[in-house]
């Protein structure tokens, strides 16, 4: 299993190398074919988990040290489907290729590092190149003007994140005696202070939730993707999210002690955290009408439910129940494999959609009429599995998702019970919300009547790709209870049970007891198409009357169908009102006239939403940024006096200090 | 009856007298273009309504060759008026603001102009869509537009109604109207008088008195004779008959759109019971084959008619009140469908839309004609210009229409029903009457034979579709069908 | 807050029973002229002069033939009943003039071969007791409109009879169709007659769809539905009272006979 990891980072190296020389295809090949070896790594390693690689260097007298536990494996193994075949594909700008795979090496190798080292200097900087790959991979592709900008928001964002971190890491390594080892870290926090703890599990909170998409972080997510193409968002939503996610369970269930009535604080916390930002970010999915911007809030709400499920896991685990704990951590990984593979093929149909029509637009112009049959069975499969539709994947974690929750009644403390009910209606709106999302893309986006003005066609490589996501999204679901067994050993590592096992009985999926409830998406594929053997009996049957086609009744008058057509905006609309809250939404009609008043000549119409932490939050602190940077332009006062004696002051303390 | 004021305006004059007429509070009423010799040679006609108890005066322009200054944007009501003139007549007028055609549907193209006298126009038509104001902004995509019709859902005229919307809030809304246009008053070429009338009556079916009436007064006046004053009698009692039974309809109707079911069923109940009187009293439902130039051609059958008309004003009083206190039905009638007095005013709105908006303006009143100077006649007036003041002012229509019936009936005089009425060649005249949906004029020119040369008809739904739109835009669709039918058009009498 | 309920209860039942029994509601009405052609009078040409719609003809034949009356033109506005000396045209109350073949308007002398058109009872079998109709406005005044909004309200009230409005074509029977056919309206008219589904019938209600009337003709009409789409009732009259409409829809669905052949209306009760 190393081999192949070590393949793959070397394929990856080397495809950096080659993009940075301007051999694009050369690049995709290799890079591709590295995330393809990083997936068989995955695959051949499950269930045991990966032999520790010492590597032959040291980072600051620390010796890196790359071990890829079996909830790793699992997450890189999924999120690198969709990257692979992201990469394969590459962004639909031509000039930006070389730029976009550089920065696709960067992010891949930086998920690598993510994964699997286990001192804290390695990581931060593993950490940086996901979001240095990230940023490269978006500025390369150049399809939105003020991509600088939003590139610049998020890494802001990002870098705020990476400061919490840093903390919580130098508070871990103190309390652990310096070391920044991660092995030593639960021995270190033990030491802490209950105070000192919910702080540090804070901070992680912070810091992985800002690439995550955790409120209120989740605003750079819209400007960024939103700047980018659907290939950067497949491995942004994928394997990058997958990484934060890993890191963030990791150190709150491995590095941060079992028991005490911190912890029950700090999965409240957590709890609560996850269950607004998955409600917040699904309520702006709703109302977006770009492809990427809808996808990339999605892809905030599901990080959303797996934090849920996190939170649960910490409150189950603080009360004493490691099954219910390892049921409900086991779920979130799972949620996040379904999600991974799901999304990465929506952000591949909004490619496609793109070739096809030079825009990301989602309105009605029958797509899925000028693509293939491949296209329009992927784009439905990952679709219902984000709305969760059985027999999908997002099915099964979603109602996986619901069942944990609904367990909140083992707890003993009726704050506890309280928070997961409230959890649990939290999610139910959530899923509601973002069922009604993926039938608004859909329906929008793909289909409608054909365009009259243009007639291209989707590329078949993009139907080639959704499909075959699509197809995987259903295998993982039908066969979710032979791959669940991957995930039983890191059951009894991190928690002592056998809770994957017993999650699945025969060919159901159960919340460890089939008394309480069960599903199965193994049968629920065999039970459905034989459901649909009389209708479609019906149909073979009706097509013996001739059938005399006419036109749409418009009236009387032929009329063109695209501006009849429903329009994002006018479906959403009347969510838009039901929850003017949050939204504050805003609709301005100018009236241009022509010589006299009364008589109208032109139209312009505006509305948007707007934010909740944008004025809130982010606005007064870039006003305060800005304030404070024009008290501290009078450093820059041009006086050459003034700099000698700033540097004369430099002198006289460095001096101070070494003299000591 | 004071007759209009016929006055000479030379071309160069036209603006600044329109300008101080307007000053002044004057309303241009309505304008049409006319070949008295030849085609060369065309006279345009404003019919201006200086104040309200003063005659109206007739402005007469001959602009020979050259083509006339648009008076639209001092008057914007003039704009449509021009735009048939240019679409029927041929000519053409500088700096309109509006220079799209109005009476002819994009798409169609006419030989020639088709009310030039002694020209037989070919049409040519394949259908284009409407002309509507120009989306622009990042988002125009996401605003839809519905084309609703012509043909309807429902028992309903056709007319094609255009919305941008989105969902529910209407941005922007252009009734296409004149699928209907078929030609009438090109039809009045070369009719005798008397046939002229059978014409009349048949413009706009549910106005058949109102306009029977215009037209044979306009013929009364181009001929100087004196209608006997039974028969003048008995046309206030026809024209009252009809507007008692449209605004029973229209007010069935608005209870139609709010889904109050009973309500409607009522309404229209006493519809059909107004419209069984007409046909006891006068021998067609509609009021139909009465009312001919000179006075009427036969005596109605009056007996029982004042007791029929007594239970019907005890049942609508009933039903007045209840109306009236169904909070759920005014709850969707109470701003609904806002006019304001100003826009009223300067669109041209007429009839109870713009009674119901504060202007206390009625032809029977202002400028009296058969026998209204001599009844009891009571105005209502409303100041709030939305559907629940349009509702509230019919419903006093009504009341006060019956009440004058039965005084009417009982005062009635005997004597002759007509006299001898031939306008002699080369006459005119200028007759209106106030329809159930406000100011109808005609104005009738005979020709050397001493038949119908040329007849000009505006019709208040012709008005009134004008006003329409503006009380549309920023409203939502939920209200739409609420405010068109307090609102109370035809689309025959708007296309001709 | 009035009880429109109870109110509604307490006025009882507002519907005629017609055509069964009962109150047709016309009583009074003024329908189409009865022609004598025994009283006319020779060399006279008032009649023909006073009609506006050219329903009455004079063709200047031997007497008795040389004056042709087309109810199918005709629109009721009496004025050849007024103009003639003799009294050859009379008023009457006949407003059942619903006919299958547009020949039976015409005024023959002759009388009438029966019916001979084979009723075709599978429009009863099928349609007997549910009919849906789609109105479609062509360019009437109005006045057709009215008196076919008024079957829907309580005193004639259509349901009870099984003939329902439709607002889409899609589930219509029947096209109804009002008006001359204005040149704005034909293309439309032909689309919802295309988008009804088979099988499908054509009513032509008032004169200006049968014939053009007063107001066809000119550059902007037509002169009704003959050569636009085939229809298989005609009606006349300006406008057709809501009884007439009803018995045309009950002739249609064979539910009651035609009462007129050759322009004469067979004697007794106008309707059922």
């Amino acid at each position: 299993m190393p081999e192949l990891l070590i393949a793959a980072c070397g394929l990856w190296l080397t495809g950096l190398l080659l993009a940075l020389l301007r051999f694009s295809t050369a690049s995709r090949l290799l890079i591709g074919i590295g995330a393809a070896a990083g997936v068989a790594a995955a695959v051949s390693a499950l269930p045991q988990g990966g032999a520790v690689l010492a590597l032959p260097f040291a980072l600051a007298d620390q010796t890196v040290r790359l071990h890829y536990a079996p909830e790793a494996l699992w997450l890189m193994g999924f999120g690198l489907v969709p990257a692979a075949l992201a990469v394969w594909l590459c962004s639909p700008v031509r000039s930006g290729r070389p730029g976009w795979l550089a920065g696709a090496a960067l992010s891949l190798l930086g998920a690598l590092g993510v994964y699997g080292v286990q001192d804290g200097y390695s990581f931060l900087i593993a950490w940086e190149l996901l979001s240095l790959g990230g940023a490269v991979m978006i500025l390369s592709e150049r399809l939105s003007p003020s991509s600088g900008r939003s590139i610049l928001f998020m890494l802001a964002l990002l870098e705020v994140g990476s400061v919490a971190i840093m903390l919580a890491l130098l508070l871990l390594a103190q309390s652990a005696g310096g070391s920044m080892d991660f092995a030593r870290f639960l021995a270190g926090a033990q030491t802490m202070s209950g105070g000192l703890r919910i702080f540090v599990g804070a901070l992680l909170v912070i810091g992985f939730g800002a690439k995550l998409g955790l409120l209120p972080f989740y605003e750079w997510f819209p400007a960024a993707y939103g700047a980018g193409s659907g290939a950067s968002g497949a491995i942004m939503s994928g394997v990058v999210l997958n990484a934060a996610f890993f890191a963030l369970a990791r150190g709150l269930i491995d590095w941060l002690p079992s028991g005490g009535d911190w912890l029950f604080r700090l999965g409240v916390g957590v709890t609560a955290v996850g269950v607004l930002s998955s409600i917040l970010a699904v309520l702006y999915a709703f109302q977006q009408d770009d492809w990427r911007r809808l996808l990339s809030f999605s892809s905030a709400e599901n990080a959303g439910i797996a934090v849920i499920a996190l939170g649960a896991s910490l409150i189950f685990r603080e009360d004493g129940h490691s099954d219910l704990a390892g049921l409900a951590w086991t779920v979130a990984l799972l949620h996040l494999a379904g999600h991974a593979l799901a999304k990465g093929g929506l952000f591949l149909c909004a490619d496609g959609v793109y070739g096809a029509s030079g825009a990301y637009r989602i309105s009605q112009r029958g797509w899925l009429r000028a693509a293939g049959l491949a296209f329009g069975i992927g784009a439905l499969f990952t679709a219902m599995s984000l709305a969760a539709m059985p027999p999908q994947m997002g099915f099964a974690t979603e109602w996986l998702t619901f069942q944990t929750v609904f367990q909140g009644y083992h707890l003993s403390s009726l704050a506890g019970r309280l928070t997961l009910a409230l959890a649990g209606a939290g999610l139910a709106l959530t899923v509601a919300i973002a069922f009604a999302t993926f039938v608004k893309l859909l329906g929008i986006g793909l289909l409608g009547a054909a365009d009259q003005t243009k007639s291209t066609r989707i590329g078949a490589e993009y139907g080639l790709a959704v499909v075959l996501l699509g197809l995987a999204v259903l295998a993982a679901a039908v066969g979710l209870p032979v791959w669940l067994i991957a995930l039983d050993d890191a059951d009894v590592v991190q928690f002592g049970v056998h809770s994957a096992q017993a999650m699945s009985s025969d060919w159901l999926l159960v919340p460890l007891t089939d008394k309480f409830a069960f599903i199965s998406p193994s049968k629920l594929v065999i039970a459905m198409p034989l459901l649909a053997i009389l209708p479609l009996l019906l149909l073979l049957n009706a097509r013996r009357h001739a059938i005399r086609r006419a036109r749409v009744w418009y009236g009387g008058l032929h009329e063109c169908a695209q501006r009849a057509a429903t329009t994002s905006l006018t479906f959403a609309n009347a969510m838009r009102t039901f929850y003017s809250f949050i939204y504050r939404p805003t609709l301005d009609t100018a009236r241009e006239h022509r010589a006299v008043a009364y008589f109208i000549r032109r139209l312009e119409f505006q509305h948007d939403v707007a934010d909740v932490f944008g004025p809130l939050l982010f606005t007064p602190i870039r006003r305060g940024v800005w304030r404070l940077a024009g008290r501290l332009r009078a450093l820059q006062s041009g006086d050459l006096n003034f700099y000698l004696a700033l540097i004369g002051a430099l002198l006289l303390i460095i001096l101070a200090l070494t003299l000591r | 009856m004071t007759a209009p004021v016929l006055e000479a305006v030379a071309r160069a004059d036209l603006l600044r007298r329109c300008r101080s007429a307007v000053d002044a509070g004057a309303r241009m009423q309505m304008a049409y273009a006319w070949f008295p010799d030849g085609p060369r040679n065309p006279e345009v006609r404003y019919v201006v309504y200086a104040g309200t108890r003063e005659p109206l005066q007739v402005w007469r322009c001959r602009p020979g060759p050259q083509t006339l200054p648009s008076l639209a944007a001092i008057t914007p009501l003039l704009s449509w008026y021009e735009r048939e003139i240019s679409d029927l007549c041929g000519l053409q007028f500088e700096d309109q603001p509006q220079p799209d055609p109005l009476v002819l549907l994009p798409g169609a193209t006419l030989s020639t102009p088709p009310l030039v006298p002694g020209v037989n126009a070919a049409l040519s038509y394949a259908a284009a869509p409407s002309t509507l104001p120009e989306m622009g902004g990042s988002t125009r995509d996401d605003v839809q537009s519905l084309p609703f019709g012509p043909v309807r859902a429902d028992v309903l005229e056709s007319a094609q109604f255009n919305f941008y919307y989105l969902g529910e809030a209407i941005l922007h809304y252009h009734p296409q109207l004149f699928f209907k246009h078929r030609g009438m008053e090109k039809r009045f070429e070369g009719l005798t008088p008397e046939l002229g009338a059978v014409l009349a009556e048949r413009v706009s079916g549910v106005g058949s008195v109102a306009h029977a009436l215009a037209y044979c007064r306009a013929l009364e006046a181009a001929a100087g004779c004196e209608v006997p004053p039974r028969a003048q009698w008995l046309r206030v009692l026809l024209a009252e008959l009809e507007r008692m039974y449209n605004h029973l309809h229209y007010l069935g109707h608005l209870c139609h759109t709010t889904t109050l079911k009973v309500g409607e069923a009522e309404g229209k109940y006493l519809e059909e019971l107004a419209k069984q009187i007409n046909c006891r009293a006068v021998g067609s439902r509609l009021l139909r084959g009465l009312v001919s130039p000179g006075g009427l051609r036969r005596e109605p059958q009056l007996t029982g008619l004042a007791a029929q008309l007594d239970r019907l004003r005890i049942e609508f009083a009933r039903y007045g009140l209840m109306l009236e206190a169904s909070t759920t039905h005014l709850d969707r009638l109470i701003t609904t469908g806002v006019l304001s007095r100003k826009l009223a005013f300067d669109q041209g709105a007429t009839g109870p839309v713009e009674r119901a908006s504060g202007l206390d303006r009625d032809l029977r009143r202002d400028q009296p004609y058969a026998a209204y100077r001599e009844l009891p006649l009571k105005v209502a007036v409303r100041e709030a210009g939305d559907a629940h003041a349009r509702q509230q002012l019919r419903i006093a229509e009504v009341e006060n229409s019956i009440e004058l019936m039965l005084e009417l009936l009982q005062r009635l005089p005997g004597g002759a029903l007509s006299t001898q009425c031939r306008p002699s060649s080369g006459s005119e005249g200028l007759g209106w009457s106030e329809s159930p949906r406000g100011s109808l004029y005609y104005a009738v020119h005979i020709d050397e034979a001493g038949r119908l040369a040329r007849v000009k008809i505006k019709s208040p739904s012709f008005s009134n579709w004008r006003v329409f739109p503006f009380t549309v835009h920023d409203s939502n669709m939920m209200d739409y069908a609420i405010n068109e039918a307090s609102f109370g058009l035809t689309i025959a009498g708007c296309d001709r | 807050m009035p009880l429109w309920t109870l109110y509604g209860l307490r006025q009882g039942k507002a519907s005629t029973r017609w055509p069964a029994s009962g109150d047709d509601g016309q009583s009074g009405t003024l329908g189409m002229p009865h022609f004598d052609p025994a009283k006319c009078q020779e060399g006279c040409r008032r009649c023909a002069d006073a009609c506006l719609p050219g329903a009455i003809t004079v063709t200047g034949a031997a007497h008795g033939t040389r004056v042709a009356v087309d109810y199918g033109r005709c629109v009721t506005c009496q004025m050849c009943v007024e103009v003639c000396p003799t009294n050859a045209f009379t008023a009457s109350g006949d407003w059942a003039f619903g006919v299958r073949r547009r020949e039976e308007l015409i005024w023959a002398h002759a009388a009438a071969t029966n019916d001979a058109q084979a009723l075709k009872g599978q429009i009863h079998r099928v349609f007997g007791r549910s009919l849906h109709v789609r109105h479609v406005d062509a360019g009437s005044c109005n006045g057709c409109e009215s008196e076919l909004q008024a079957l829907n309200n309580p005193f004639y009230n259509l349901h009870r009879l099984g003939v329902f409005f439709t607002a889409s074509p899609r589930f219509a029977d029947l096209l109804l169709v009002t008006g001359p056919v204005t040149y704005g309206l034909r293309g439309p008219l032909l689309e919802a007659y295309e988008a009804m589904p088979d099988p499908k019938f054509v009513m032509a209600v008032g004169t200006c769809a049968v014939s053009g009337g007063t107001n066809g003709g000119g550059y902007a009409c037509g002169n009704g539905l003959d050569g636009v789409v085939p229809v298989d009732v005609y009606l006349p009259g300006c406008p057709p009272n809501p009884a007439a409409i009803i018995h045309a829809l009950l002739m249609l669905l064979e539910r009651a006979p035609q009462r007129v052949h050759g322009g004469k209306i067979a004697a007794g009760d106008n309707g059922a």
